[in-house]
């Protein structure tokens, strides 16, 4: 146990987690709501932080956007206490979005302030997630600054894994590792026809820890529509994969989800087959 | 060619196996940078070295490929060596 995580009085505080990847749009704030979601609905303290800064996304993806009053940067320049900008889940009472601010550039925050205030978060929340921006520069540094754990999120395609290599770098460079990994937007089929990179090739190549693994699902569409978390529908393939995740990041000794290949009859028959052939 | 793909496995062309070579010489050359002609003038020197020693060398064949590991990345030759057709001291 790291000392950042006794408080003075000798009590186990929350675990600060940062969601990051190096290249934009492969899933970060997806996954950081849908984690945050899944956590709480076992009952655990969960604040969602969005630490975009400029670019607030956050709130829009879990149907919070309009009870946003002061935001992140409120907070760390003193005109909100942390407790009036914090802003609770519709459905679920342990659940607390720390908006990001839209009006201001990454500049607003340096890294000693988001150590402060996840200092202040793990106080009050077992899992404090932070929704990182994409991209190696300072909005990923202050991101990271005050981490216990990093989860880097990439999909299977030759940029977005080279630049979570970069980023596996630059963690064990600031001592925040090992980084676990989360293999989003996986197409079963075009796997199985050898036209995607498939989890085994990932893991090769960039030889970290599996967190786990999201196949491409139009229910993440329609949930960030609606401003709900995916996880809500647990009949739905991304929803399942992301109740996984959170089991496994909470401890909890299952496997990988293994995600079925939704293939046609045709394709099936044809796989039995080269099955018995090999 | 997906038919093909189903039935005997991946194919060495398919384009997941091509991205994979793709990075991995990309990500190689981020870490190290170990651009490819850097990497054919070590396989050179390699075998220059080598043949000192041991002069049944096959220069060309020698394989030197970097690949990854849970706690550090590898350097790998392969160095193949000629067989004498003949066992030598026979007679
Ligand atoms: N598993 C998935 N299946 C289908 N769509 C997905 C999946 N994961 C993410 N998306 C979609 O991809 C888009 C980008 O996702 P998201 O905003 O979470 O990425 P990000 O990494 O946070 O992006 P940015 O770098 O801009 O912050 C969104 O439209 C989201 O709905
Ligand atoms: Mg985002």
């Amino acid at each position: 146990m790291d000392g950042k995580r006794l408080s003075v009085s000798g009590v186990i505080m929350g675990r600060v987690i940062t969601v990051t990847s190096g290249k934009g749009g492969v899933g970060k704030t997806t996954t950081t709501a849908n984690l945050g979601t899944a956590l709480a609905m076992r009952g655990a303290r969960v604040a969602v932080v969005d630490a975009d800064i400029g670019l607030r996304n956050l709130d829009v993806v879990m149907g919070l956007e309009n009870r946003i009053v002061y935001d992140l940067v409120d907070v760390v320049e003193g005109r909100a206490r942390l407790r009036q900008a914090l802003i609770k889940d519709k459905r679920l009472p342990e659940l607390c979005l720390l908006p990001a601010a839209q009006t201001r550039d990454k500049d607003a925050v340096n890294a000693q302030q988001m150590i402060d205030l996840t200092q202040q978060l793990r106080a009050e929340f077992d899992f404090v997630l932070i929704d990182s921006p994409a991209g190696i520069e300072a909005g990923f540094r202050n991101a990271i600054a005050g981490a216990d754990e990093v989860i880097i999120v990439t999909t299977p395609e030759v940029s977005a894994v080279r630049d979570a290599d970069r980023i596996v770098g630059l963690i064990e460079a600031a001592e925040k590792g090992p980084a676990s990994l989360i293999i989003n937007r996986i197409k079963p089929r075009l796997v199985s026809r050898g036209e995607m990179l498939s989890v085994e090739d990932v893991l090769e190549l960039l030889a970290i820890s599996l967190l786990g693994i999201v196949p491409e699902d139009e229910t993440i569409v329609i949930a960030t529509n609606r401003g709900e978390a995916a996880v809500y529908d647990p009949n739905s393939l991304a929803g399942r994969a992301y109740i996984n995740i959170a089991q496994r990041l909470a401890g909890e000794d299952v496997p990988v989800m293994a995600i079925p290949d939704q293939q046609g009859v045709l394709d099936r028959l044809l796989s039995l087959f080269g099955r018995r052939r090999t | 060619m997906s038919f093909f793909n189903g039935l005997f496995g991946r194919k060495r062309d398919s384009s997941a196996e091509l991205a994979k070579q793709r990075l991995l010489t990309v990500l190689i050359d981020d870490r190290y940078k170990l651009t490819p002609e850097m990497m054919a003038q070590l396989k050179a020197d390699l075998a220059e070295v080598l043949q000192r020693y041991l002069p049944a060398i096959d220069a060309e064949q020698i394989e030197v490929t970097l690949s990854r590991g849970e706690a550090h990345d590898l350097l790998k030759a392969d160095v193949p060596l000629r067989r004498a057709a003949e066992p030598p001291s026979k007679r």
